[in-house]
């Protein structure tokens, strides 16, 4: 009674949210005991965390868009790598639905994935992060 | 506490929010409470982080607490992908809006806005009826050409429960109101949406709770992005806060391991 595409669609979501908090769990322990040196420390965070984000970025210089992927090595963005697994799940779920749908002949429903899928993707590929 | 500005205890704050997000994990699970929608408040009134980066935090929340819940709910035939997929994209777009609007309004203005929100919200709660299996007489045309309708098995009334819509365009229309105002307050929407699918669609009420959390993880997911790009989440805030709520959810789940399978893990 449960269909197919539920059943994978559950395994995707599944591993991808074990992996995310995994990885989201490591990078923060690693940062919040100093194991990698922070873009901004946690001492000067406190006084810059009660900012409007506008303001905290031009003073820390912290990036917008994917520009997180450039600071992988500061402990704060390592935290980056989980979060955005996290926020990536749903679009990997509906990409392995696609040819799941046509394959079925449910074009209709294919096609509202492909909407969802870039819809997703526009707001993860920084068009919107300000700048543009 | 914080007599020098809170620079040498910056860590006493990490592990009050991880206590409070443990606790508010526990109460989503007693409760069948939206984590989402409790943490803005709480967080943005009690901390001292701008709201900006609550209403992040609050999105990744949501999103992680129905990404956890979301495996069971479809392999129990508890959600429905297909009732999920032309709502989800409406709330999609709509949060992605709400988002970009949120980031731009002035903090006094969405402060006082959330707080008006949190009233509507109680008001809601508590006004709000469901009806486990309501009565649909025929769907509607767009609901048909969707195929908006279905069979799961009832565990509790140990019987097929055959289900259908009505009133599609009317639901899209709710689902775009609720995905602005979740995307604008960083908010989850299981408030909304189950009264949505329920009272307004005509979704029996387990499906209507189990497709709404797919929904948030769907919806959530847009808005989450744009405040990711925007440079509004801090992993100071929203690591504890998801690793708390989720063992929070998991020790209370497992204290009441008999409690209804919809609550558990659903925050």
């Amino acid at each position: 009674m449960v269909p197919i595409e539920h059943k994978i669609y559950a395994r995707w979501v599944d591993w991808g949210t074990r992996l995310g908090l995994g990885v989201l769990t490591a990078s923060f322990i690693a940062y919040a005991l100093g194991l990698v040196e922070p873009l901004v420390p946690p001492q000067q965070l406190t006084r810059l965390w009660a900012l409007p984000v506008d303001r905290y970025l031009a003073v820390t210089g912290a990036p917008t868009g994917w520009g997180w992927l450039r600071l992988l090595g500061k402990g704060d963005y390592l935290n980056f790598i989980g979060i955005a697994i996290l926020a990536l799940i749903t679009v990997a779920c509906y990409v392995r639905m696609v040819p799941l749908l046509f394959r079925r002949g449910e074009r209709l429903q294919a096609w509202l994935a492909i909407a969802q899928v870039i819809v997703l993707l526009a707001a993860a590929s920084g068009l919107f992060d300000g700048s543009h | 506490m914080v007599a020098d500005g809170g620079t040498t205890l910056w860590w006493i704050w990490p592990i009050a929010l991880f206590a409070v997000t443990f606790v508010l994990g526990m109460v989503a699970v007693l409760g069948g409470v939206g984590v989402g929608v409790l943490f803005g408040p709480i967080v943005g009134a009690f901390f001292p982080f701008h709201l900006d980066f609550v209403r992040g935090a609050g999105l990744l929340l949501a999103l992680t607490g129905a990404l956890s819940a979301a495996p069971s709910l479809l392999r129990s035939g508890l959600a429905s992908l297909r009732l999920a997929m032309p709502l989800a994209l409406v709330g999609s777009i709509a949060s992605i809006c709400g988002a970009l609007i949120g980031l731009a309004l002035p903090t006094d203005a969405l402060q006082t806005a959330l707080g008006v929100i949190i009233l509507v919200l109680v008001g809601l709660m508590a006004a709000a009826k469901s009806d486990d299996y309501p009565d649909v007489g025929k769907a509607d045309t767009l609901a048909a050409a969707f195929g908006l309708q279905g069979l799961y098995f009832d565990g509790v009334a140990q019987r097929k429960v055959e289900w259908r819509v009505h009133r599609t365009p009317a639901g899209l229309a709710a689902f775009a109101v609720i995905g602005l105002v979740g995307g604008l307050f960083g908010l989850g929407a299981g408030w909304a949406n189950v009264p949505a699918l329920n009272l307004l669609m005509g979704v029996p009420i387990k499906l209507a709770v189990g497709t709404s959390g797919l929904a948030i993880s769907i919806i959530n997911t847009s808005a989450a992005w744009i405040y990711l790009s925007r440079g509004a989440v801090l992993p100071m805030v929203v690591a504890p806060s998801i690793i708390g709520v989720m063992l929070g959810a998991k020790t209370e789940c497992a204290c009441f391991s008999s409690r209804r399978p919809r609550s558990c893990g659903a925050p």
